[in-house]
């Protein structure tokens, strides 16, 4: 249940006329045809939709992965899609974590190295090794430090991804069908988690998700389809509850 | 990043043995090659510095190579030098290259030969006193197993070891320059004459001295005959050129190989890297350090097979020389190292530019 105090705070992500058009050989495949929304901090976001509405492109462009063919992407005030390459690499450096349906750890390092690496990259200085530990310890994968990830199962391998997603803590969460190599009990438990660090830590959340659970899991949910957003609103229980506040 | 490293070599290992073993192969090429051509050659310098004197004196064309010459200078010419002011002693030797035996000798007369060399240092027997003895120094005698006494075939005669000599005087064997002479259908001839000026004499002087007297004539002082040999060596240069060139592209193709083949397999990683936010710098040290070690275990492979390599040699050849100076250890590292990292160059800036999407969706 969410027990946040909802107190609106500035915009961290605007989204304005976002559009996005592929080249395949000599065809233009448009991907996204002007999205327009905001995400402000703390919040958590669900984006859903159909297969090939635009959902993935959409938060690769957020995450500053690749640049929009059209319209602006704000983080926190910058407009990424006109930055260069380096400074998008910087600001999703320090502002973005990534969360990826096929959890993408780093096959070589233990779950204890992939953290320290992503703290390492980031420049949040791998001294502090407790950090790693610490997250570790607290999503009760302690005894799973040392494994590597094919040591790890599924649920495992996710909690290690989101823990390195935030080590650093990052402005924004972003997450990509976090639960959609999962079962039912795992999923719960990552959105346990999703939802915990955005009560506890107001950590802003943008997810990618078919999962209509997962998506309930969200403060807000974006629908999407053929490249624009469909509808958008507040999701009941996280409504019923800003009300009484 | 050293630990990603680490594990991306532990992860394929086969493959970082190969690169390993290649970068060490270029660094075993480089020093053994250059080893036994500068061993051959200083060997040549020494031993001839070591038969004593300051200055040689040969035929205009003639050169430092003995074993190109043949011998035609009259030996009366040994009066004419003695004449130069501030010669001290003169001494004539022939020199003969056995094609069969793959060795210098020396035809000397003993007597002028005490009066230009001070080192010959007997540690068995002593010189010869007929026509049919020899000398010998110490590595032919190890060689070929033989002592005082002993008979060796010498020209297609048979020749009796008078003595044996400590190693570093002119050829590994030394005859009667009368018999080699003979044998060799030159009488009254030599193929150089060593000089040593008196004692307390500017060496200068008598330099000019001899170069007056003997203007068609090629006079090299003993103090340069070392870099003169080395300078004067055929397609030496080139040869070293080339040996630097082939290790360096050794290097150069198998970490360009093994980085390229790497980067294409790890496509995904390096997408999970670009998404954590390497940057392209990040990505180009990761990369280049990975090669930097595997040329750095190749150094140090090769330091060891190079090792490996000169006592196989020494064991089976006693007699060759192998000199590995310090300069070619210190640019085997160099050459390896630069190979290296020059091959990987590309795949680094490559694996840096990848586009993160495609590379994380990257099966």
């Amino acid at each position: 249940m969410n027990k946040k105090r909802i107190t609106r705070k500035r915009v961290v992500v605007s989204v304005d006329d976002l559009q996005m058009v592929y080249q395949v050989g000599k065809v233009e495949v448009p991907a996204l045809r002007g999205v327009d929304f905001t995400v402000q901090e703390g919040e958590f976001v669900a984006v859903t939709g159909p297969s090939g509405c635009g959902k993935s492109t959409l938060l690769h462009l957020i995450g500053g992965l690749m640049r929009p063919t059209g319209g602006r992407i704000l983080i926190d005030g910058v407009d990424i899609s006109s930055v260069s390459d380096v400074k998008r690499t910087e600001i999703r450096r320090r502002m973005m974590g990534f969360v990826f349906q096929s959890y993408n750890l780093l096959p070589t390092l233990t779950a204890q190295e992939n953290i320290e690496l992503a703290k390492q990259i980031q420049g949040t200085g791998h001294h502090e090794e407790g950090g790693a530990r610490e997250i570790l310890q607290l999503l009760g994968l302690e005894e799973k430090m040392g494994h590597t990830p094919s040591e790890l199962s599924g649920g495992e391998q996710q909690r290690v991804a989101i823990a390195r997603a935030v080590i650093s803590r990052p402005s924004i969460l972003l997450a990509d069908e976090p639960t959609g190599s999962l079962d039912s009990d795992n999923s719960r438990m990552v959105l346990d988690m999703l939802q915990g660090l955005n009560e506890m830590y107001g950590q802003t959340i943008v997810i990618i998700t078919h999962d209509s659970e997962a998506a309930s899991a969200a403060d807000r949910t974006i629908e999407m389809r053929d490249g624009k957003v469909r509808k958008q609103g507040q999701n009941v229980l996280y409504a019923m509850e800003e009300k009484h506040l | 990043m050293f630990k990603l490293i680490l594990q991306n070599l532990r992860r394929r290992p086969t493959r970082a043995l190969v690169s390993v073993v290649a970068v060490a192969l270029g660094v075993v090429l480089l020093l053994v090659s250059l080893g036994l051509s500068y061993g051959q050659l200083m060997d040549t310098a020494q031993r001839t510095k070591g038969i004593g004197g300051d200055f040689i004196l040969q035929p205009s064309d003639a050169s430092l190579f003995f074993a190109l010459n043949s011998g035609n200078l009259p030996v009366k010419v040994q009066r004419v030098i003695e004449e130069v002011e501030g010669v001290g002693a003169v001494t004539p030797i022939l020199a003969k290259f056995l094609g069969d035996k793959f060795h210098l000798v020396f035809g000397i007369d003993p007597e002028s030969f005490a009066g230009v060399n001070r080192d010959l240092n007997f540690v068995a027997g002593k010189k010869f006193s007929g026509p049919r003895e020899v000398i010998i120094d110490t590595i032919y005698a190890n060689s070929k197993q033989l002592s005082v006494g002993d008979s060796i075939q010498l020209l297609g005669h048979q020749f009796t070891v008078a003595g044996v000599f400590r190693q570093g005087t002119g050829a590994r064997v030394l005859l009667p320059l009368s018999t080699l002479q003979e044998l060799n259908g030159t009488p009254d001839k030599a193929t150089m004459f060593f000089i040593r000026a008196k004692e307390g004499s500017s060496l200068e002087q008598v330099y000019d001295a001899l170069q007056g007297r003997f203007e068609n004539y090629r006079i090299t002082k003993a103090a340069e005959l070392q870099a003169m040999i080395m300078d004067s060596t055929p397609v030496f240069k080139q040869f070293v050129s080339a040996m630097v060139f082939i290790s360096v592209t050794i290097s150069f193709l198998i970490i360009l190989l093994a980085m390229y083949s790497t980067i294409t397999e790890r496509t995904r990683e390096i997408g999970i890297l670009k998404a954590l936010g390497a940057s392209r710098t990040y990505i180009i040290q990761l990369i280049l350090n990975e090669s930097l070690l595997i040329c750095v275990a190749g150094v140090v492979l090769g330091f060891g097979l190079t090792y490996v390599a000169i006592q196989a040699i020494f064991s089976a050849f006693p007699s060759i020389p192998v000199t590995i100076t310090l300069f070619w250890r210190v640019a085997s590292v160099v050459v390896a190292l630069a190979g290296g990292l020059l091959g990987a160059l590309y795949p680094a800036i490559k694996a840096s530019q990848m586009d993160p999407v495609r590379a994380l969706s990257y099966e």
